[in-house]
Order: C-alpha cells, then structure tokens, then sequence
C-alpha cells in the first residue's frame, strides 16, 4: 500500500478545494482540503490518479516515485462536456437528441427577483416572459414557442428534481433545463405541450465543507418611461377648453403619483452550507428575501429553508432526501389590495389636497369642494386599511435508487407537497373603504396537498459500440384542494380581528377541489459509439379532468442525432471543433384546464341560494368526450462549435396542436355561457438560434451570449365551418390568423370639419362589393370591426448578454428586446378621453399629438367635450401601440478579492458587487412601461396584449457582498 | 379510483331526478333572478332612460349610455341583462319539461312558479328590446322565444306580438297552475294575474287589463299601506309588506354595497357609518350617489309638500342648505333616491319591488281612462291619491289635459324609479321630455331631438341586441 500526497491548483495558482481525486478504475477516492491538499492511499496498481473538479478538465495523472503529485488544472470551457438534466435522466449536452436551453444558477440570478420565472426573462431563445406588474408579490408568465392552447393554460410544465411540481427558491438552484421539442419533453409528453422547466437544486460534493454567504442590498425605483400626468396648471388649461373650471383650483398642484410611489428597499441574503463524506453529501440553506414595492406599503418578505441530503445505505442503494419549506408574506400585495392607491395614483385630481393643515391626509368624502370623481384620497385609506397574505409552502421528496444487477436499476420517487395559504383584508370604519359597513374584514384560508410517486425501472448496457438504455416510468399523482373564506362588518375602528365583528357582510364560503392523474411510459435510448443517437418513448396518462369517453391520452415520440465531427471525414477541417444534427418529432398533450370542466353540473353554492333556502342552477354544459389537446412538434436543430470558441445552437420548428381544449361561447339561449370543446389547429412555427461567443480569453476576458427566437403563429382549423373561435373578441382567433391577430374598428382620426372621431365603416352595396367610409357614429364603427394588420405576438425576443473580466474585475451587460408586437394601451380609456372623464387626471400629450380646436384642423386628438365626444374612447385601433422595446436588464460589475488577502483571513473567496436591474428602456410606447403580460392564465386571457394602470416595474441598485469560508 | 367531483354543484341528471331536488332547482331559478346582471343591469335599462332620474356627472360605467340614449351594441348593462334573463328561463325550461300538467298540486304549483318566471324575464326582454307593442301592433321583431324540450341554442327573433302572445299563454297556465299560499317573494296566482294586467295594459287590451287589476286588488291578499307605514315602504323586512305582490328577494348576506342599485341614488353619511334615511351624506360615503331625482320629478312633487312621497326622496343638506352638484349647468340639486335603500336598516340593501297593489289601481285607472271609463279612472287614482296624502281631482280637474294625463301624472309620482316611467309613455305614443339638468343633454344621438326631448319612434328607445349574442347567433338581426 502506498500513501500518495498531492496539491491541486487551478488554472491561476490558487489552490483547488473539494477537488476529487479517485484511483482510476477504482472506487477509491478523497478530496483535497482548504490549502488543495490531499491524501490518497492507493489500492490498485495502476497508479493512476483522476483529479475532477468542476468546470475544469478532469486530468490522469501517474504517480511517481516520490509519491507527491502536484497537479494544476486547466479551465473546461467546453459547455458540451456539461451534464445537463433531461427528463428522468441527466446526459451530456453533446449526446442529446433535442432542443433543450440550460441556464445555471449563477446567470440566472444576475438580476435580483426572488421569482425564477422573471429570472429567465431573455435568458433562452424562444423563452418569452413577461410580467404586467412591477408588484414583487406578483409573479411573471413564461411562453416557449409560442401559444397553441386557446382556453388551457399555456404555462409549461415544471419539474424539480426529477418530479413534477414541488418548490424551490431561486437562490438554491443548481440549473434550469428548458425543454423545447417532443424528443426532449418525451417523458413528461402526456402534460408537456408547453414545454417543460426543469429545476434542479444544488447538492453537497464529498469534501470538505464549504459556507458561502451571499448579501444584498439597494435600492428600487418605480419607472414611468414616456407617461406624464398633467399637473394643476396644465389641467386647468385643458379643462377650460370645454368646461369652466373654477380657477381657485388652482391653489392646489397634488402630484398623486409621487404621493403613491416611493423608493423602496430591496435586501437578499443567504447562508448556504454544503460538503460530506464519500458516503453522504449534503447542501443546506437559508435565505431571507425582502422586497419593498415602490407602491407605498406594498412588500413581499420571504424565508426559505432547504436541506438536501443524499446518503449510500450501501452499495447498491441511495437514499435522497430533499426538504424545502417556503414562509411567504405579502403585505398589501395588488391582486387582494392596493387601498385603491395604484388606481387613485393615476386619476386623483391635482386639485385635490392631499394633506390637511395640519398634516394630516385629507378624506375625499368630506372635503369641501372636492372634485376627484371617487371622492377618496388613498393616503386617507392607507393610515388604517391593510391587507396581507401568508403562505407556506413545503415540499419533502423520499427517494431511493437501488442498483439491482450491474445493468438493471430501480428507482422511486416520492413527494408530498403541502400548501398553507391565509389572507386577511381590513377596511377601517373610518375609511371610505369601510365606511360604509361600519368596518370590514375578509379573512380566507386554503389548503392543497399534492401527492405524488414515480417508480422506474432502468436497464443499461453496452454490446460493444452498441450502447442501450431502456426505462419504464410508472407515476401516479393525487391532488387535493380545500379553502373557506368568511368576512365580518360592524368592527370598532382599529380592530382587526374576526372576534370584533358585529355581523357578517355575506355568508361563508369554501369548496373542496380535487383531480387524479396516473402515467405510464417507455422509453428506449440507443447510440452507437457516442455517434450516432437514437431515442423513442411511449406515453399513456389518464386525467380526472376529462369527459367519461375519453380520459386517457396516449403520446409517443421519438429522436435522432449524429455528431459529425466523430467521423473521420470531418477530423481535417479544424475550425469546426464540433458539429451535430439533431432531429425529432413526437406528440405532447395537454391537460391544463379546470378540474370539472366535461361535467354537466347544477352549482349548489351560494349563488344558487334564494330567500335563505339552498337551490340549484344550470351552470355547466355536459361533454362526455371532452378529452386531451395534442400537440405534433417536427424539431430539426444544428449545434456546431468553431475554433473551439464559438458554439452555436439553431433549431427550426413545427408545432400543430390540435382538439384545442376551448371554452367556446355559447348564445345565451342556449342557457349557458359557454361549453368546454375539443376543436380545432393551431400551428407555431420557428427559429430559434443561440450563440456563445468566447470573443477574447486572454488576461481581458470578453463573453457574449446572444440569443434571438422568431416564432409565427396561425388558426389552421376551428370547429366545422366556423371562422373565429372568439367572434366579437379583441383577440378572434380567426382562421389564417395569428392567434393574437388584433380586431377591432380602425381608427380614421379626426374629422376636420367639426373635430369628431372617426372610424372605418364597411358598407356593402347591392352586389356585394365592400368598401370603406368613415363614421363618426361608434355603433356603426363596431359593426365593421377589422383585423388591424397587428398583432399581439412579437415577431422576434431575445437577449444579449456580454461578460469581460480582467484580473479580479468582471462587468457584465444583459439586454432583452421584444419586437414587432401591438400592445392595446388601455389605460389612455382614461388617461386619453377627450373630456368624458373630467373628475379624472389626464396624461399630457405626446408632443406630436394635436387637439382639434376648430374647423379645419387636422388634428390627432378629437375636440373635446365634457362628457366625451361621441364614444372616441371605446375601443378601437386608436389605443394600440407598438409595444416593441429593448430593455437593460441588468449591469453588474464585481470585484474579486484578491487570495493573498483572504488566505490570512481563512476566507476562500470573497466578491463585492453592485448590480443595476432596468436600468433603460427604449420604446416609442406612450404608457409606463411596453411590457405586458403576453400569455395570461386562462382566466386572465383578456388581459393579453393589453396595459391596463400598471404597476411600474422597478429600477433598481444593489450592492452585494459574496463570502465563502 | 374513486370519481373525482366537485364540491358546490351537483350532477345535472341529479339536479332534477325527484321532486324535492326539483323544488332545489326552483329556488335556484330564482336565484339566477336575483342575480345583480339581471336585477341590477336591468333596473338600468328600464329606469334610466325615464326622465324621473338625473345623472350628476359623466360616469365611466356603461350606465350612463342607458341614461343618455347613446347606447352602443357592446353595452355591459344590455349584455348582462340579456344572457341572464335566458340563463333563467333555460333553467325554468328544464323543470317545465319534467313536470307533467297532471302532477300533484305542490308540483303542478312548482311548475307555475317557473312558467310565471319566464314569462316575466320575457315580458322585461321584450319590452328592452322590442319596439312598443303599439307600435305596429306587435309587429316589430321581438326577441327569440325559448320553449321547454326545445333543442335550437340559438333561435331567430319571434315578433313582439308573438313574445307577448308567449308571456300570455304561460302566464294563464301559471295562474291555473298555482295557488294563492306563496309570500311575496315567490310566484302565486295572484303574482300572475298581477303581471297579466300590465301585459295586456302594454298590448292596449284594456278590458283584460282591468280583469285582471280587480282579481288581485279583490283577492283580498293585499292592502295598501298607510301613513307611516307607506313612508317606510322600502326599510322594512319585505315578505311583511302587505302592498308588495312581488318582490326580489335579497337576504341581509346578499348585500350589494357599492355596487347595489340604491348606491348609484343614495349616500349615507359617513365617516362613521351610522347613516340613516333622514341623514343623507356626501357621495362616495356609502354609495356612489351620482343618480339623483330630476328637478322636473321633484318640481311635481312640491305641488303639495305633505305629499307622503316625498319620504322616497331625501334632499342632501348640509346646516339645512340644500347641496348642488357642481359639475352640470346650471348645478343639480342634490335630492337622493330612497328606494333602494336600508331595507333592515342596511344602507345599499334592498329587495326591488316588482309588483305591487298600487300599479292594480292605477293600470285600472289608465285602462278605463283610454275606454273612456273617465269616473272610474279618476276613482282608482283618488285611491291612490288619497294613501299619499293629497287632495282628491275631480273630472272638472283634468278637463285641460284629459283623464289619461292625470292617470299617467299620478303614475309618475307613485312609480318614479321603478322602471315603469319610459314604458309608460312610449306605449302611450308619448315623447320623453327631459327639460332639466343632467349629462343627458351632453351628448345626444343625431335623431334625438337637441337637450331633452325623446320621441316614441326614437330608434333609442330600444336597446341594441347585444353583440356578443348577434356574433355567436347568426340568425339574431341587429335594432336599427
């Protein structure tokens, strides 16, 4: 037996910690400690050792006669050698037959947002999130390729750690896998029509332990882009063009906005520690997230835990145990609350005080004279209104791996989430909220456990060049809901509790919801000498949400790729370092619709009750073959790398899907609003490319990613002979069209002769000829409703991100753009109205923009008159805008400490930052801020495209500190 | 594995397998009733467009169009209305298929309860909708027609005459189908024939509207209330109000708030939320308080200042001085509606009243009046006159304008804001004369006559079929 020591360094002489050195072809391994040093007592005879250490080039070294081996490590800047997680399995990214993004957790985190989804925003091509509100309670919605669902969800699915669903924070993730086509979201085919976001959380590496503790702090800024709001004077000069406002008005000049707005503070702080044995890892952690709105009292505060635990039992069995608890609390979060201040921010009066002489705030209800329309000063509210809701969120996994032969594994996972949610809204008596019930309070409280298995069985084995890996897949999932919700009146101001309540405001409430999936599936992955892959899948998942004929789906899909450049014929032409085709096709499914939607029910609630006595009421059309939406997806991609600094990803695509779960309307004489149907096609279909760019890599290190997704989207089919899915909608869905196709009447201006609005009006003559005049009559403009040319979709999303470093400084720069997309700005209903609203605060108009004042004109403004000029604010193409924008997202410029400095101290690294998140933003867009949510949950769908009394989002500075002991 | 269903509702071949989940589903037709789509949005549409009302300021709810006469084919209010008044009647629908007209009494009275329903929902549809029966004697388009068993979701406009000749057969079967037990907040047989007077007065049948006037005002069942009791009306418990014939139920947990019909006529004084009828506050306390009493309806009131009806109007004062609002010219005083408030002392709660004994008398008095039957016409409305406080008319009295006039005048007074003042002239071939303050004269559709005067040809007197129903229904045709 031989005793080896070492040192292990990296690529710039400093020492390497927790690398692994392991005596080739043997289980025998350590780890090097703190200096890099390490201790090996070789077993074999060999006397080869393997150093590994992450994100450099594992190297074999060969023992001397001396017994010392000093080794330094180079820098693997090959991201194809990166494991990258898949479906139930990880695979290099070289070998993979499909079109997948990894982001790790580091470039994810660059902006600071505890919501991951925000985080990906520009990150991935043809990844598009966006977020209506800069509200940190409220989160972001993420599309990938493109919509192809009408009334199911189009949110993709989320897997953590190898199941679906569960929880995570942003700081405790590892990667972030996006699968895009049918070969890479096989397994999770059945519910993977949108795509599939796999989290994977950080683990412990045998070692020593490491501690690293990640600060952060700033400041964030509510920003307003090109919107202005008028202010006394120049509201006055408006006014008095058709009404005669009172000129004492002007003794007041309230800017509401600045009232409701303010800088807030925005803290991140985390303590992760991780290491173990060879035996058992660990990674835990603990992260405390606060986020001031920039609305006044709005603010999320988040705690999270999560201990990672993985343990050999023995040989042949691991044991993984994840636990993960999430405390939220969101205090006068938007979607529960704003003690109306958001709206009153954007339509109070600058007439009206806001503070009484005596610095108190005025309430709107009893000042003299008051002209704001809703008679309310929210800072009036806010002294005594609030509302707050709690969340906890925990999710465990129990799972084992069990190494059966040498070639047959079994696996099973195991996961029970539970989620606790509670709301309380308060308005005081006081207020004008609660005034009238003498004080109100709404309390509500959920419950849902989801409860999930997943049991695997895995056969490996190589035939000489011949490598073949089959999996079988057995899953069963369970869900169930509970909420009840009461409220009370009549409390005694300042008194918040239910026990105070002298009555209730209407009865209890609450329900039970619950649906059942189960899942099983084959896959067979085949490659021959790491050339040529191979992979096909069989899925077959039955749905509790589907009609009694047909709850079950089956899906199946299959790939292939070819590394060309492990072919003899390619090892000459050395600028291409490497080059692989990829191709797949396969069906997905999608199930994301309520849970009851095929029944044919009579609601018992409450709203069925009359005169105190339960009733019924008809209140949902049966559809027994109600059943899954399917998507065909045709993915052909290309990665190639060049001179081994550049590596390119493009991938072309089809999507079909079809039997589109849709929430067709229905006349009311048919007695219900609408019926849940199978019907029709949607194609989308793409290009997505993906560049990484190692432009300098000397001592000035300079990086780019550049990504950029072009996506069309078309109605191919709807229900036999129909043409719009929608009709009468903004948003049709009309066939031959773009999903999001707006439609509406087209705006003509203004008429010179006399300043009233002008539409398009289609008028039909004796032989069917069609053709366009103009009416200042709305009713007959909104019987001629057109597709406008535009769109809701963006031609093209992308982003840009640039890293350089130079000795111990880095800087980075990341853009996201969005282009070519029509954004209904719907706020200038209110902002814009030509005099309708008069106890309403208008925006100042564009410099470009004229007001029609006298016969003539030609203006882009209609004249205007109290109580609105002939409908001009109803909607019609006036209010879209182009919604296009390029946006930076986030700077950050970090300083390393340098080792010399830290060695004394025991600290193993040590980074300062200051970072700036939307920092600027170029648009022509007239409202807050371009940004809009572009795919709403179904419920939310007529939000889509449109900007509506933004929440701004936030500009923000931080400054952070990372330490590593 | 166990079927997964859903808590708060029921199969629908449950819903209506027995007789008691039949009695279920009939309280839950009216339920779809008291819906604020139907209740609410529907007070809009028949109210509004009355010159009894004034609108204070420009509103951004749809609202104001009713009020205005601009009313466009997207409007919220004529949408709500129409999908709910057929959500209930498809709902009356599937339980008048299952009863047979031979079924025991407490069924066969279920069944007259739902055919009562639905042929108010398309009385109301109709007269929305619909030009004036007078006009072309029902020949106008109606609305379409929804029977039991009938498998077209989506029928063509019958005409008006054969909505209504509709609305008569079921509400005669109703009539003979039920009993006369029912409080006023369900259907009974004198629910039917009450309805049955103001359907025949609207056709111009005026013998039938006099039979049916006397068989509920002789049933016995209801009595006018007096003194105290008329001025408190609307503030009681409503299944105790011996005038009501009809009423919608809405429970003290079925408060509306702002969103209530009184909110729109009514704010109470605030902060402190101890309001009542006699202490009015500023808007915005407890209700929006942006519709108040016309100055034309309160000049006619103050011809006699003991007129109990001014209880149903409360001037806002504040130290006794009569407040205006400042946005219109000349400035509006402020006179709030009590109608739709504090029932049960709950300021924005109110059970809206549909029928009641007061219109029995006088839909006698306008039938004999256009008979000719001048004495017996001013007789009812003396009844009327002599409950609220002021002097009986004479014959000699209304020489000038005719007896029909004082019928029409004295329902003005007695019925103001309860959505009958626009039917009341436009089925008389009457225009609308708005000669007062209010956003209406803002901004005025071209065929209305400038500021105030609506004629009973006006396309506007009927509402645009909503558009959301022409677009999923190609046979529906538009209203000029």
């Amino acid at each position: 037996q031989t005793v080896v020591t070492g040192t292990v360094k990296d690529n710039k002489g400093v020492p390497a910690i927790g690398a692994t050195i392991t005596e080739k072809g043997l289980k025998n391994s350590a780890v090097t400690d703190v200096n890099g040093k390490f201790k090996i007592n070789l077993k074999g005879k060999s006397g080869v050792l393997t150093i590994s250490y992450i994100g450099y080039k594992a190297q074999e070294v060969t023992v001397g006669a001396s017994g010392d081996v000093s080794v330094t490590l180079a820098e693997d800047l090959n991201k194809l050698n990166e494991v990258i997680v898949v479906g139930y399995s990880s695979k290099q990214a070289s070998q993979l037959s499909s079109s997948v993004s990894v982001i790790s957790g580091n470039k994810l985190r660059d902006v600071t947002s505890n919501n991951l989804v925000g985080l990906l925003q520009g990150k991935a091509p043809g990844v598009v999130v966006s977020s209506a509100s800069g509200d940190p309670s409220s989160g972001a919605s993420i599309l990938i390729r493109g919509a192809s669902s009408i009334s199911a969800s189009t949110s993709p699915l989320v897997v953590v750690d190898g199941n679906i669903g569960g929880t995570y924070n942003p700081t405790d993730v590892e990667s972030v896998t996006i699968l895009k086509d049918a070969a890479a979201t096989g397994l999770y085919g059945s519910r993977a029509a949108n795509g599939v976001i796999i989290v994977t959380t950080k683990m412990g590496k045998s070692g020593l332990t490491k501690i690293d503790i990640n600060s952060v702090v700033g400041f964030n800024n509510a920003t307003f882009g090109n919107f202005h709001l008028m202010n006394s004077q120049q509201l006055y000069e408006y006014q008095k063009t058709f009404l005669n406002p009172d000129p004492s008005l002007l003794k007041n000049n309230t800017n509401w906005l600045d009232l409701a707005f303010r800088t807030g503070i925005t803290q991140n702080h985390t303590i992760s520690a991780s290491g173990g044995s060879d035996k058992t890892q660990f990674y835990v952690s603990g992260n405390y997230y606060k986020e001031q709105g920039t609305l006044i009292d709005n603010a999320k505060t988040a705690y999270n835990l999560r201990s990672n635990l993985v343990t050999n039992l023995s040989d042949k069995i691991k044991l993984s145990v994840l636990l993960n608890t999430i405390y939220t609390k969101d205090n006068n979060p938007t979607n529960l609350f704003t003690g109306n201040a958001l709206y009153d921010a954007y339509l109070s009066m600058p007439f009206d005080p806001a503070y009484n002489a005596d610095g108190t705030p005025t309430d709107g209800r009893t000042y003299p004279g008051w002209v704001g329309r809703d008679k309310e000063n929210f800072l009036h509210g806010l002294q005594y209104n609030f509302a707050n809701a709690k969340s906890l969120n925990t999710s465990g996994d129990f799972n084992i791996d069990y190494a059966i032969t040498k070639h047959l594994s079994f696996a099973t996972y195991n996961r029970v989430t539970l989620y606790n949610y509670r709301d309380e809204t308060y308005y005081d008596t006081r207020t004008k909220d609660g005034g009238a019930n003498s004080g109100e309070l709404y309390n509500s409280n959920s419950f849902s456990s989801t409860l999930l298995t997943s049991n695997r069985l895995k056969y490996d084995n190589s035939f000489g060049n011949h490598n073949l890996s089959l999996l079988v897949v057995g899953e069963g999932q369970k869900f169930h809901y509970e909420d009840q919700y009461l409220n009370g009146k009549g409390l005694p101001a300042g008194s918040p509790v239910m026990s105070t309540a002298t009555d209730i405001i209407s009865n209890p409430s609450g329900g039970v919801d619950e649906y059942n999936f189960r899942k099983y599936l084959g896959q067979a992955d085949y490659n021959f000498a790491g050339k040529y892959f191979l992979v096909g899948s069989y899925v077959h998942e039955y749905s509790s949400r589907f009609g009694s004929n047909n709850p079950s789906g089956n899906f199946y899909q299959g790939g292939a790729s070819w590394i060309l450049t492990k072919e003899d014929f390619m090892q000459n032409v050395k600028a291409i370092n490497f080059l692989k085709l990829r191709v797949s096709y396969g069906t997905t499914g999608n199930a994301e619709i309520g849970n009851y939607a095929a029944l044919g029910l009579y609601s018992i609630d409450q709203s069925a009750s009359y005169n105190g006595a339960p009733g019924s009421y008809p209140s949902q059309k049966v559809n027994p073959n109600l059943t899954w939406e399917k998507m065909k997806t045709a993915n052909l991609g290309l990665d190639f790398g060049l001179f081994n600094r550049i590596d390119v990803n493009i991938d072309v695509y089809q999507k079909t899907s079809s039997a589109l779960l849709f929430k067709k309307p229905l006349p009311a004489t048919s007695g219900y609003n609408y019926v849940f149907e199978n019907i029709g096609s949607v194609r989308n279909r793409g290009l997505e490319i993906n560049v990484n760019s190692r432009n300098l890599i000397g001592a000035f290190k300079w990086e780019t990613n550049f990504n950029i997704a072009f996506n069309r989207n078309k109605v191919l089919s709807l229900d036999a002979g129909e043409l719009t899915a929608s009709p009468g909608a903004s948003l049709p869905i009309a066939v031959g069209h773009d999903m999001n196709d707006w439609y509406m009447p087209i705006w003509a201006g203004v008429d010179p002769a006399n300043g009233k609005p002008l539409w398009q009006k289609l008028v039909t003559d004796a032989n069917g000829n069609v053709t366009k005049q103009v009416t200042s009559v709305y009713s007959e403009a909104s019987a001629s409703k057109q597709f406008t040319g535009s769109s809701a979709s963006p031609k093209f999303t992308g982003g840009i991100t640039n890293t350089f470093a130079y000795k111990n400084f880095s800087l980075s720069t990341f853009f996201n753009f969005v282009y070519g997309n029509q954004v209904y700005n719907d706020s200038r209903v209110y902002f814009d109205n030509d005099g309708l609203y008069d106890s309403y605060n208008v925006m100042v108009p564009l410099k470009s923009w004229t007001r029609w004042q006298k016969p003539g004109d030609i203006a882009t403004e209609p004249k205007a008159i109290q109580g609105g000029n002939n409908n001009s604010n109803a909607t019609s193409s006036r209010y879209l805008e182009n919604g296009s924008y390029l946006r930076l997202r986030n700077v950050t410029l970090g300083y390393q400490l340098p080792q010399s400095w830290l060695n004394s101290l025991k600290i193993r690294t040590a980074r300062i930052f200051v970072s700036g998140d939307n920092l600027v933003t170029f648009t022509k867009f007239t409202g807050v801020d371009p940004e809009v949510d572009l795919s709403p949950s179904p419920d939310n769908i007529g939000n889509k495209g449109i900007s509506s009394f933004k929440y701004p989002i936030s500009r923000k500075i931080l400054f952070g500190v990372n330490v590593g002991f | 594995c166990k079927k997964v269903e859903p808590s708060t509702a029921i199969d629908e071949n449950v819903a209506l397998g027995d007789s008691s989940h039949i009695a279920t589903a009939t309280i839950g037709v009216y339920a779809v009733l008291r819906n604020p789509d139907y209740v609410r949005s529907g007070h809009f549409l028949m109210e509004y467009p009355g010159d009894n009302i004034a609108q204070g300021q420009a509103s951004s709810d749809d609202l104001s169009r009713c009020y205005r006469y601009n009313q466009i084919p997207t409007g919220t209010h004529a949408t709500n209305f129409w999908k709910q008044a057929y959500h209930l009647i498809a709902a009356a629908n599937k339980i008048i298929a299952v009863i047979p007209d031979n079924a025991s009494q407490a069924s066969k009275q279920l069944k007259g309860e739902n055919l009562y329903l639905r042929a108010m929902a398309e009385f109301n549809l109709v007269r929305i909708f619909g030009r004036p029966y007078t006009q072309g004697n029902g020949s106008n388009p109606g609305v379409p027609i929804l029977k039991e068993n009938s498998t077209d979701i989506a029928p063509a406009r019958s005409s008006v005459k054969e909505v209504y000749d509709a609305v008569l057969a079921d509400l005669l079967k109703a009539a003979d189908l039920m009993s006369s037990s029912n409080p006023n907040v369900y259907a009974s047989k004198e629910v039917a024939y009450a309805l049955l007077s103001r359907v025949y007065l609207y056709m111009n049948d005026n013998a039938n509207a006099i039979k049916y006037a006397g068989l509920v005002i002789n049933s016995g069942r209801y009595n006018l209330l007096q003194g105290g009791d008329y001025q408190n009306y609307f503030s009681g418990v409503p299944e105790n109000n011996k005038e009501t014939i009809f009423c919608i139920k809405h429970t003290k947990t079925q408060d509306q708030g702002f969103s209530a019909i009184g909110s729109m006529y009514y704010s109470g004084q605030g902060p402190d939320g101890t309001s009542s009828l006699t202490t009015p506050g500023g808007q915005g306390n407890t209700g929006w308080g942006e519709i108040y009493a016309s100055r034309t309806f309160v000049e006619d009131l103050n011809k006699y200042p003991n007129d109990l009806r001014h209880s149903f109007i409360a001037p806002y004062t504040i130290a006794g001085v009569l407040q205006y609002n400042q946005k219109l010219t000349p400035n509006t005083p402020m006179y709030y509606i009590t109608k739709y408030s504090f029932q049960e002392g709950i300021v924005t709660l109110s059970s809206p009243v549909y029928l009641r004994l007061a219109e029995m008398y006088l839909n006698r008095a306008e039938a004999n009046a256009k008979l000719g039957n001048s004495q017996q016409a001013i007789d009812d409305v003396n009844i009327i006159r002599a409950r609220a406080g002021i002097p009986n008319l004479t014959l000699a009295d209304v020489a000038a304008n005719g007896v029909l006039a004082a019928v029409l005048e004295e329902r003005r007074l007695e019925f103001a804001f309860e959505g009958q003042r626009a039917y009341d002239l436009f089925r008389n071939n009457l225009p609308m004369v708005r000669n007062y303050p209010g956003t209406h004269a803002l901004n005025n559709t071209p065929t209305t006559n400038i500021m105030q005067t609506v004629l009973p040809t006006d396309a506007r007197v009927v509402f645009f079929i909503p558009q959301t129903e022409i677009d999923n229904n190609p046979k529906l045709t538009q209203n000029p």
